[in-house]
């Protein structure tokens, strides 16, 4: 509905929209018009409000034109408005908007201020060396940390809005030039066509634009590093950016990305392969161990070395319970135990590890429960999974499948579970882009940023994994031409 | 033209998924009727192989369609129809004998307390969901598995080469020319791969050198092959035949057992797990032909008709499945060399659809 030149009408309206307490009406006057400024009251900077709107509006003495109205205001982020649904957005977006009489146009003032968490190193990527900055919940700081890295006016950043009662800002970020058009056109629409009540979280919007609704498997990469998130783009991915969520998605998603660490790039690539190939290791022991350990206790001995085999035979006289229940409680006691742990208040996180860890397994294997071989493959199993924190959600309830297997069916079905585990991933893409890219489809060029972490002179070309034009991304000069 | 395959995928198909089937009983059967000239079995039979290949890699130089396309071009509705089913009644028949061969290693090998065709069942849900996917992901399948073929079969050489006196093939030819093309006749079964071959024409895009690529790749295939009945007979010799699954026993002998327990269960493993989708293959390419033939609307219908058989093959023949096996191995030889072997070879003669709309239209 457009706005009329009468103030009273337009105020009416607003008013039984906007009805809330916090929402501020200011009645003012410019020169001879009656005017009223709304804003809420807890969103704008109050200072800046009153050097940047108020204090100009007492400057005026007649009848304003619509130019000089406009243009008597400082404020650097200023925009006009002619609907009311455009008032009302902007109002709730922590805009402060001049309505004055016998204009059919209101002025909005971009004067948001409200309370943000300080930039801090995020918990779930912490790092040794490099940048230790994180994603803070308020989108224009994270903008700004990313046009911090990104000095480029090829970067661009398209604004959304999402959710029906929430309004959320969503960004679009992504390098003209870069990233492949029709991505970002099939995320801008995909963003648009969203109704949801409220975008709580970048979580709910992940949630979106994934292909494939019931898969287990990640469809849409994160960080909240934006180190990794500059990284991301120049490679040719898409990121979505959500007011109110510290996390940053990127489109689209390798499976490799979860096992290449922020530390990698700058590390030596020597080291960085090897912690890649542990990474790589202990994902694999994590996910399969406890399975093919109970296959082999119950179906095939003859995989276990006979000292080995003497060890639990010991270990199990007496264990009421069958090698794949057995297993199967542990593994459940450790994944309640780290439930647990994440949902307490810290300071009794140390009880937590004390009496789960010490007191419970100890006391497990001296009172013939568990195994003590059991305990220690489930420990294994747990510690291994967090070498890979991303995938840690889906790998435990995999693993927790491929036990059950595995105790049902022995080695073969567990084969036989691995293969259309196999089957599943690599028919498995999202945005045309194949999930276990570069191994399948194998992509010679793009193994170098693998298990193997290449020199930075092979790094030359952007990953042919992910579509973009711009395929070359740095010049090797030899030492010879550079002197 | 946008290609389900690369020529890479088609190599390394070649080296992941041909070489599987013939590991496990081959060997043993070779052993039985031709003795120290194995060997001599399997190279003839790799021989036919290549030939076949060859000719199939012709066709694909040739083609402008896939080979679905050429038929229809060449011979008409009803002539795809008839060359479809021949092929078809081949694929039903040629995965039989390796999936009763698997089914036979699960249960006597890894279920030695419980040895029931219930555990080797679960393989068909593999086979039925691979059945499901497109061309391209048998691609795919291909660029992942090969490495745990390789890896498999290294390290069965590593813990087996060490025990083979490699003397014990000599002298070539011992047992006469009968022996060997008998065993060749007889291992027909085995081979006739490259007939999977005709599947890709048209599907990748073939350049100037994948000839020499592709048939490198069979080469590779054929070493570990021909390598596999040599160490397996240098290590047993004249016992060779009463080791059933070559596969198990070729390694059973290292010392490194005693210490490390059966650390060539690994690679083990790792070709079994490989051999999935080897075994899968012959129903992965019937189920092509059925939809080609009835033009299911959904893509489940071929498999579960293609999977079925197969499973109430095995089910119903249970326990006389051995006599099946050999009577087709007795009898259906030759039907598995002009179907395997010889039509393949004329696809080098099919011509491309453009030339015979060409001449049509002249």
């Amino acid at each position: 509905m457009k706005l009329t030149r009468t103030i009273d009408e337009n105020v009416t309206y607003l008013k039984k929209k906007l009805a809330s307490e916090d929402i501020t009406f200011l009645d003012l006057t410019v020169g001879t018009k009656n005017a009223v400024l709304i804003f809420v009251n807890d969103l704008i900077s109050k200072n800046e409000v009153g050097e940047l709107v108020l204090r100009p509006t007492t400057l005026f003495s007649g009848e304003p034109s619509e130019d000089e109205l406009f243009n008597a205001f400082l404020s650097p982020e200023k925009f006009k408005r002619y609907e009311h649904n455009e008032i009302i957005t902007d109002v709730l977006l922590g805009n402060a908007v001049l309505l004055t009489d016998g204009f059919d146009f209101a002025i909005s003032f971009g004067l948001k201020y409200f309370e943000k968490r300080a930039i801090a190193e995020p918990p779930t990527s912490t790092v040794l060396k490099g940048p230790r900055e994180g994603f803070v919940e308020s989108l224009p700081v994270n903008i700004s940390l990313i046009r911090r890295k990104l000095k480029t006016p090829d970067l661009r950043f398209e604004n959304l809005s999402v959710g029906k009662f929430s309004n959320t800002p969503v960004t679009l970020c992504y390098i003209d030039g870069i990233a492949d058009k029709e991505l970002v056109k099939i995320l801008r629409k995909k963003l648009s066509a969203i109704d949801i009540d409220a975008v709580l979280d970048a979580s709910y919007i992940s949630k979106f634009l994934g292909e494939h609704k019931t898969s287990i498997f990640k469809q849409v990469g994160n960080t909240e590093k934006p180190d990794i998130l500059a990284g991301k783009i120049l490679e040719g991915r898409v990121a979505i950016l959500v007011d109110g969520s510290p996390i940053a998605l990127t489109v689209p998603y390798l499976l490799i990305e979860d096992f290449q660490s922020p530390s990698d790039y700058y590390n030596s690539s020597y080291s960085a392969t090897v912690a890649r190939a542990i990474r790589f290791i202990s994902v694999i022991i994590s996910l399969f161990l406890p399975a093919i350990f109970v296959a082999a206790e119950l179906f095939h001995l003859q995989l276990i070395p006979l000292s080995f085999l003497l060890t639990i035979v010991n270990s199990i006289k007496g264990i009421p319970l069958s090698p794949s229940y057995e297993m199967f409680l542990t593994l459940l006691i450790f994944e309640i135990l780290n439930e647990a742990s994440v949902r307490m208040p810290r300071y009794v996180g140390m009880v937590v590890s004390i009496v789960g860890g010490l007191v419970l397994g100890e006391t497990a294997v001296t009172a013939g429960i568990i195994s003590a071989p059991t305990l220690m493959i489930v420990a294994l199993s747990g510690i291994c999974l967090y070498t890979v924190p991303e995938l840690e959600q889906t790998f435990s309830v995999l693993r927790l499948l491929f036990l059950i297997i595995a105790g049902s069916g022995g080695g073969y079905g567990l084969l036989v579970s691995i293969a259309m585990f196999i089957i599943y991933l690599i028919s498995f893409e999202n945005y045309s882009t194949p999930l276990c890219a570069p191994f399948s489809p194998l992509i010679k060029e793009d193994l170098k940023d693998t298990i193997y972490k290449g020199f930075i002179e092979e790094h030359e070309f952007r990953p042919k994994s992910i579509k973009s034009k711009n395929k070359k991304r740095m010049n090797i000069k030899k030492d010879r031409e550079i002197n | 033209m946008n290609y389900a395959l690369k020529t890479r995928q088609v190599c390394l198909f070649i080296i992941a998924f041909l070489p599987l089937s013939k590991l496990f009983v081959l060997p043993s059967v070779l052993a039985k009727i031709a003795n120290e000239d194995l060997w001599l079995c399997t190279v003839l039979s790799l021989l036919l192989d290549f030939i076949t290949l060859s000719a199939v890699l012709y066709a694909c130089k040739k083609a402008d369609t896939d080979f679905f396309g050429l038929l229809r071009a060449n011979f008409g509705k009803a002539g795809e129809i008839i060359v479809l089913v021949l092929f078809l009644i081949y694929f039903t028949f040629k995965a039989i004998n390796p999936l009763t061969e698997q089914n036979e290693y699960v249960k006597l090998t890894l279920y030695t307390l419980m040895p029931t065709l219930l555990y080797f069942l679960p393989f068909f849900i593999v086979c039925f969901y691979l059945c499901t996917k497109k061309l391209r992901i048998l691609g795919r399948a291909a660029d992942i598995m090969w490495l745990a073929t390789i890896i498999g079969v290294i390290i069965l050489f590593a813990m087996s080469i060490a025990n083979a006196d490699f003397s014990a093939i000599l002298p070539i030819s011992a047992r006469g020319t009968t022996a060997v093309l008998k065993g060749t006749y007889k291992s027909l079964n085995w081979f006739g791969d490259s007939a999977y071959l005709l599947f890709f024409i048209g599907n990748f895009k073939y350049k100037k050198r994948d000839y020499i690529k592709i048939i490198c790749s069979f080469l590779i295939h054929a070493i570990i092959v021909t390598s596999f009945v040599i160490i397996f007979y240098s290590i047993f010799t004249s016992i060779a035949h009463r080791q059933r699954f070559a596969l198990t026993e070729i390694s059973k002998y290292t010392v490194v057992i005693n210490n490390m327990g059966r650390f060539d269960y690994v690679g083990i493993m790792l070709i079994l797990l490989s051999n999935m989708f080897s075994l899968s293959l012959p129903l992965y390419f019937s189920c092509k032909i059925l939809n080609r033939i009835f033009n299911f609307k959904r893509a489940f219908i071929a498999p579960i008709i293609v999977v079925s058989i197969q499973v109430i093959i095995m089910v119903f023949l249970n326990e006389n499945i051995i006599g099946f096996i050999s009577f087709i191995q007795d009898y259906g030889g030759i039907y598995f060399l002009i179907v395997g072997n010889i039509l393949p070879v004329f696809s080098a003669l099919l011509k491309p659809k453009e030339k015979i709309y060409a001449n049509q239209a002249n």
